[in-house]
């Protein structure tokens, strides 16, 4: 599990440090077709992908420098690297994460979408609780970037790399059959948490951010800006709804 | 393109403990925590520059200078944008610039800018395993510190095979070059294939190879590499503890904060 980790970090790194030089929007983030490695990881090899997508951006963030943000980042990439398998698992146990039905698209766009929402959430959230950017900015611009990534090239590259890696027997199933857990009803609720929190999370971030809302519960000195008081207070049990979800799952 | 910052140096940064480096890079961090106002920040660059020419790490500063020009701008302009405190200067629909705003923001830009810039300099006076004894120093499992050393000397090694293979197809007469960005990123994908699967046969053997030493047998694995905390390590952790103080002070009077004017 350890070397496996370290190979996925560092195929990670390996796409995301040359594309460090492309900004996207500059100063904040870069154009990332990386991020379809965790994606596919994960598919494949559940926890260490998850593992590996935290410490493969950590190099990543050498690269350019890293900041105390960055410990969300590291947590922020593990999630996105952990979600995908473990939706995977409670919606479509047992089948193959290669599209070649609308109902497996589906199952693979929510997926995706749930992980780079929650790794928007959490390096949004930390951002803006540390008053360094709005969650607006990296809340969305990740968000744009992790499924841009996801959607065009991890159906591809799942296509070309599963079979082989199954007909290799080095599926996560394969290398730890003790870790093989059947989806059930505490999984469901997991994943109904988990998006509700995601989602949630999202919404309320954006809205608090830009200063189209403003929680009247809480005291006026909390919601000016940089909204990092009132982040704090509305979107972090969002953030611990959508964890729980996910350690339910 | 370097993948690794380091710079061999003889320099007493260099030689300091790597967890007395680390406990700097948070005690920096927290330092430009507490403080917004752009003129307060400015002490810790005059020590953030001072560092970069004791440890002539100009070079990595160098080649980073866009990243820093880009990180200060953008950074500034969105925080002008959002911190909507303070007489207007410029009112025009969602556009709000005040002299609280456009001071709000550039205390971003240097802020973020210096907390790169402590991580240049750490990078360039730290080597990855040193960085991994540290992290095993403070309490991080020993196996995520083999983890991350391990992961940064596998980056090259797949760069460089993901190169051969598309050598490899060009040479074939395989096209990379023409079509849209999103076709040519996707002429790709097929020289991922032998770059995964050669990953994954070296992950086979590496685990083995592990396995046979005995990884993961003992709770508290040895070492061959020692760090001696020196008393120049306790004077640099003394002096980076105050620094963290009267950072925190600054911020306590009420010095370091934005009078939204």
């Amino acid at each position: 599990m350890v070397v496996l980790s370290a190979i996925c970090a560092a195929l990670y790194a390996a796409v995301l440090v040359p594309f460090k030089v492309v900004p996207l929007i500059p100063g904040v983030t870069e154009m990332r077709p990386a991020n379809a490695i965790p994606v596919v990881c994960s598919f494949m090899f559940g926890p260490a992908a998850a593992w590996g997508a935290g410490i493969g951006n950590m190099i990543g963030d050498f690269f350019g420098g890293v900041g105390p943000a960055d410990i969300f980042g590291f947590f922020a990439n593990v999630v996105y690297g952990y979600v995908p398998y473990k939706v995977w698992q409670v919606m479509a146990p047992g089948e193959p994460p290669i599209i070649r039905s609308p109902l497996t698209a589906a199952k693979f766009v929510i997926a995706c979408l749930l992980a780079s929402t929650f790794c928007a959430d959490i390096v949004g959230w930390g951002e803006n609780l540390l008053a360094l950017r709005p969650f607006l900015m990296l809340g969305n611009a990740i968000v744009f970037n992790n499924m841009l990534a996801a959607i065009l090239l991890g159906p591809f590259l799942l296509a070309a790399i599963y079979p082989r890696v199954k007909a290799g027997h080095l599926l996560y199933e394969d290398l730890m059959p003790e870790h093989q857990v059947l989806p059930s009803k505490t999984a469901w609720l997991g994943m109904l948490l988990l998006t509700a929190g995601v989602l949630g999370a999202w919404l309320t971030g954006n809205l608090i951010s830009t200063g189209y809302w403003r929680p009247h519960t809480l005291p006026a000195s909390m919601t000016q800006p940089p909204y990092d008081r009132a982040i704090a207070i509305v979107v972090t049990p969002l953030v611990g709804l959508a964890t729980l979800g996910l350690a339910l799952m | 393109m370097p993948i690794y910052l380091y710079l061999d140096r003889r320099t007493f940064i260099h030689r300091l403990h790597p967890t007395v480096k680390i406990l700097a890079v948070v005690a920096i961090f927290w330092s430009v925590y507490w403080v917004d106002n752009p003129l307060w920040l400015l002490p810790l660059g005059v020590l953030l520059m001072a560092g970069a020419q004791l440890t002539r790490a100009w070079p990595n500063f160098y080649s980073l200078r866009w990243l820093f020009v880009l990180l200060v701008f953008a950074t500034t302009l969105t925080w002008t944008i959002f911190y909507r405190q303070g007489k207007p200067l410029l009112h025009l629909g969602p556009l709000f610039v005040s002299r609280a705003s456009l001071e709000y923001g550039l205390g971003r830009g240097i802020k973020l800018a210096e907390l790169l810039a402590t991580s240049v300099l750490f990078l360039s006076t730290t080597k990855v395993e040193e960085f991994a004894f540290g992290l095993g120093e403070l309490g991080v499992p020993y196996r995520v510190g083999f983890a991350i050393t391990l992961a940064f000397r596998l980056v090259p090694l797949f760069i460089d095979s993901a190169l051969t293979v598309v050598q490899a197809q060009s040479l074939r007469g395989y096209d990379f070059d023409s079509g849209s960005l999103i076709t040519r990123v996707r002429r790709y994908v097929p020289v991922t294939v032998p770059v995964f699967m050669g990953a994954l046969r070296k992950a086979n053997n590496m685990a083995m190879a592990l396995e046979a030493r005995g990884f993961g047998y003992g709770t508290r694995p040895t070492s061959h590499v020692h760090y001696e905390i020196r008393p120049l390590d306790i004077l640099t952790l003394i002096g980076v503890i105050l620094l963290g103080a009267a950072y925190f002070l600054i911020y306590y009077t009420g010095h370091g904060a934005i009078a939204p004017g």
